[in-house]
């Protein structure tokens, strides 16, 4: 028999209890029986960034995270970066810039450079692709996705616009 | 460097829907009743199949049964271009991770786990794993005899020679390049190697099938459904209208989802069980599943006194592994391919495609391209400097003008290849402080897109002024729906916001040839644009009549049609005109080679262009290339979408880093070696250049919508080529095999000293 293990956890700002076998991953958990389908799955192996999302607001690989280490914890989904109506500053510059082709690393890019510009909001170049060193795509060239960030890293913005 | 103008109201709509991870993928589409399935893969790399056991496996609570060979060996074999393809192993395993089961059960879980119990006795046999061993006197045979699909995908088929393991050859002869030879000033021979890569696209391969009595239903992420389509209906004996393939986002194709490739092993899961199934495989699954071709490149080339070229001989052999797929149509390409802009009253060209003990080779942007253009274009610096001649004096004086020919029954160049030169050596970007000039190197292409001109859309204009295009491009990141609907658009005078491009179904959309070779712009563009004038006919004709005005007073506008002294709405013109307050006019339009007078059939339809200058700079220690400084220059006709057009260049670009430092699919006797997104890599953010530039030329002078031509594929081919120039000027070593690894560029900067 699986060993089932209660949890209970924060969900882009909804709590959530449930229990889950102890060798549920994190992204299984949300895509599967939660049904959040925005976070995607690549390598699997932690090594694309794809499946990124925001633990206590730094980015995790969900695809190695397992759902009861989130327990007690806040764990933010693409889903939850996005407005109720509209785009995050984040998305609207991967749109305006083009930083995104098929889209399937997006959602991993959007989620680290909300944490990126979150704890650092104006990041140097260096700053900007050492920090996202860990996210592959392999449409873009990386060019727009650089140019987007910049722009944002530019931007003088009040605190809670962010 | 783009500065981006559009505004929110104009971006792609399905940008949108990707950044907010609303856009489905096929990995997130569930279909009611679904099974999973999960692939055996044999461990063995050329190997008889003595025996089967799935009893263990299927005594697991939630399996529901496992497909083996046996289950479908009366249904034979498929193939685009040759017929040598079982759906699951039979009998016999010709290389690593060909699939020898599938485990279908209740879900993926318990499928993955039961397939470990999975029992398959092999007996080894003799391999043949690289082109050498393949074409080696007394070579195992890979296939024992070789069965040609006469006209059945790309035309023309396959040239095989039975009894060895070449599945195909094509030729290519002008002049007398031994009297061009015997009368030159210097004749110079080199020979290059290019490795099998990996497309590596960030959604590994997905689908769902669903077998449903004498229908079938697919989900894929298939850049060619009615590719898909064709090859099921004549695997399962079905008629193409009981096919229905759906192509949902894709994440990322590249060629690697082009033609056919785990539809068919899906399609008989679903058979087999009468549910739907899906196989959602891994990134290593997909490394097994198919790659790009490897080659082995001979080239030669005799000038005159003054350096210009009098003949070119070029001997190419292509790595095909296992399965052909559409391996002839690579090689045929790479021939091509490695001509270049220039002229050349002499050549002798031959191309042949291998069957290896590895994984099958498939088509990968640019097909044949990169491994032509990266042997030609390093060749062209060593001859240019065995006559003691500047690389890039030496390439103008013998590069082809606008309007001249590079071979007789190849259409002349359209566009002005020292003009993308002149481009990348001026861009702004070496400049910049710290630029040194001497560290540069340039290379050049032209390729010849097989964009069949063969297409159809549907586009229906609705009493309210909305419209919905209907196309079988598949949206797969580069833009393709947007584009159709900006053409739709454009042609009956609407607003971007009102046109609506449907996802790919092919019960509704009309037929194409598929998404690849940077065809869908101009091919699929001209069909959108006939089928909205004939929507747009279509509503006039209703004015015409009602209002008694002469048809060509009548223009489109916004919301309707003017007629010079008023604009009627489309509501009021189906109003009146059909008594009715609902309704839509429905537009045809199509693509053949017979359209546009003829215009179209000559081929290549346009000339794809680029050029690339690198500037590197090497750390002597490690070997490490660095490129700290890159313009890329593609001839592009006109922009439809620049931001869009500029990132497929990069990415093409950046693909081409990858290739040229470091990307390899490595086999070991056969035996992958790194097939896993671990062990292999692709370019991170930090190994792009910092300092890019993407150079568009627009003279408004291709065959598509604006004066538009394909593009996408061109930006990946100089890159390799350029940095091994650089290479050469600047630090006086060649390198001749890629990826130029630091342990390659080390060994042969020592070798120097
Ligand atoms: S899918 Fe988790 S890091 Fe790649
Ligand atoms: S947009 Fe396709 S992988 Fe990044």
């Amino acid at each position: 028999m699986t060993h089932m293990l209660p949890i209970s956890f924060s969900l882009n700002g909804q709590t959530v209890s449930m229990e889950v076998a102890a060798h549920t991953l994190l992204i299984d958990l949300v895509r599967g029986r939660l049904g959040l389908k925005g976070t995607k799955r690549s390598c699997d192996m932690e090594v694309c960034g794809a499946c990124t999302m925001l633990l206590d607001g730094d980015p995790i690989s969900s695809c190695t995270t397992l759902a009861v280490d989130v327990d007690q914890r806040e764990v933010t989904t693409i889903e939850g970066v996005t407005p109720p109506d509209g785009l995050s500053r984040v998305q609207k510059a991967f749109v305006l810039h083009g930083g995104l082709q098929c889209g399937f690393c997006t959602p991993g890019f959007i989620m680290a450079v909300t944490a990126l510009l979150k704890a650092n909001p104006h990041p140097t170049d260096d700053e900007i692709r050492h920090y996202l060193h860990g996210n592959l795509c392999r449409c873009t060239g990386y060019v727009k996705i650089f140019e987007a960030v910049k722009s944002l890293a530019i931007e003088h913005v009040s605190e809670d616009a962010a | 460097m783009s500065n981006p103008t559009d505004s929110m109201s104009s971006v792609r709509p399905d940008l949108i829907e990707k950044v907010t991870g609303r856009a489905e993928y096929i990995t997130d589409l569930v279909v009611p009743g679904m099974l999973h399935g999960f692939v055996v893969r044999s461990p063995v790399v050329h190997a008889r199949i003595v025996s089967i056991d799935t009893t263990a496996a299927r005594l697991i609570e939630g399996v529901v049964d496992v497909l083996v060979g046996a289950d479908v060996a009366s249904f034979g074999r498929w193939g685009v271009v040759l017929k040598d393809r079982p759906i699951i192993a039979i009998d016999r395993v010709r290389y690593v991770g060909e699939p020898v089961a599938v485990v279908i059960a209740e879900t993926v879980e318990i499928a993955e786990n039961a397939a470990e119990l999975v029992d398959v006795e092999y007996e080894e046999l003799p391999r043949a794993t690289t082109i050498r061993e393949a074409l080696a006197d007394g070579a195992p045979l890979i296939h024992e005899r070789h069965e040609n699909l006469e006209d059945f995908y790309f035309k023309g088929g396959a040239r095989p020679t039975q009894n060895s393991n070449v599945f195909h050859t094509y030729r290519s002869s002008v002049g007398d390049v031994d009297a061009a030879e015997a009368i030159a000033a210097h004749v110079h021979e080199d020979s290059f190697t290019f490795p099998a890569i990996s497309h590596f696209a960030m959604e590994p391969h997905t689908v769902i099938a669903d077998f449903q009595g004498d229908a079938l239903t697919i989900w894929a992420g298939a850049q060619t459904p009615t590719a898909v389509q064709k090859v099921l209906s004549r695997l399962f004996g079905l008629q193409l209208a009981k096919i229905r393939v759906v192509v949902p986002f894709v994440g990322g194709g590249f060629g690697g989802k082009a033609s056919v490739k785990i539809e068919p092993l899906v399609a008989a899961a679903s058979w087999k069980v009468r549910r739907p199934v899906r196989v959602a495989q891994s990134i290593s699954d997909s490394m097994l599943t198919c790659r790009r071709l490897g080659a082995e490149i001979t080239i030669r080339t005799a000038v005159d006194a003054k350096g210009r070229i009098l003949a070119k001989t070029a001997k190419l052999l292509l790595d095909g592994g296992a399965y052909s797929d559409t391996g002839s149509a690579v090689a045929t390409k790479s021939a091509n391919r490695i001509m270049g802009p220039y002229v050349m009253p002499n050549l002798r060209l031959e191309a042949s495609a291998v069957y290896t003990n590895t994984v099958p080779g498939a088509a990968f942007r640019s097909i044949g391209g990169p491994q032509a253009v990266w042997a030609k274009e390093s060749h062209m610096d060593n001859v240019a400097a065995a006559i003691g001649m500047d690389p890039v004096e030496f390439r103008l004086i013998n590069m082809a003008g606008r309007g001249e020919r590079t071979r007789p029954d190849l259409r002349p160049l359209d566009m002005d290849m020292s003009e993308l030169v002149g481009r990348v050596t001026q861009s702004p970007v070496f400049e910049t402080q710290g630029s040194n000039r001497r560290a540069r190197g340039l290379a050049v292409a032209a390729t010849d897109p097989a964009n069949t001109p063969i297409a159809n859309a549907i586009v229906r204009l609705k009493i309210d002024g909305s419209v919905s295009v209907s196309v079988s491009s598949i949206e797969v990141g580069q833009g393709a729906h947007a584009t159709m609907a900006r053409v739709a658009a454009q042609t009956l005078q609407q607003r971007f916001s009102a046109v609506t491009t449907l996802r790919t179904d092919t019960d509704i959309a009309p037929y194409d040839w598929g998404t690849g070779a940077s065809r869908s712009t101009v091919v699929v563009g001209l069909s959108v644009e006939s089928a909205a004038l004939d929507a747009a006919d279509q509503i006039f004709d209703m004015v015409a009549d009602v209002w008694e005005l002469p048809k060509d007073s009548l223009t489109l506008v916004e919301g309707g049609v003017s007629t010079g002294s008023e604009v009627l709405t489309f509501h009021q013109i189906f109003h009146r005109a059909l008594g009715v307050d609902s309704g839509e006019v429905v537009g045809r339009g199509g693509i053949t080679p017979r359209s546009k007078k003829g215009a179209l059939a000559e081929s290549p339809l346009f000339w794809e262009t680029s050029a690339g200058l690198a500037e590197i700079v090497v750390d002597e220690d490690t070997g490490q290339i660095h490129v700290p400084r890159y313009a890329s220059a593609a001839d592009v006709g006109r922009v439809i979408n620049r931001v869009a057009a500029e990132g497929q260049d990069e990415g093409a670009a950046a693909m081409g880093f990858g290739h040229a430092l470091f990307e390899e699919l490595e086999f070991d006797d056969g035996q992958p070696v790194n097939a896993t997104p671990i062990d292999y890599t692709i370019p991170r953010i930090t190994d792009v250049p910092p300092v890019f530039d993407t150079i568009l030329v627009e003279n408004g002078d291709g065959p598509g919508p604006g004066g538009a031509k394909g593009m996408g594929e061109g930006a990946i081919l100089p890159v390799a080529p350029a940095i091994a120039n650089a290479l050469f000027s600047t630090y006086g070593i060649r390198i001749t095999d890629l990826p130029m690894t630091p342990e390659k560029v080390w060994r042969a900067l020592q070798k120097r000293k």
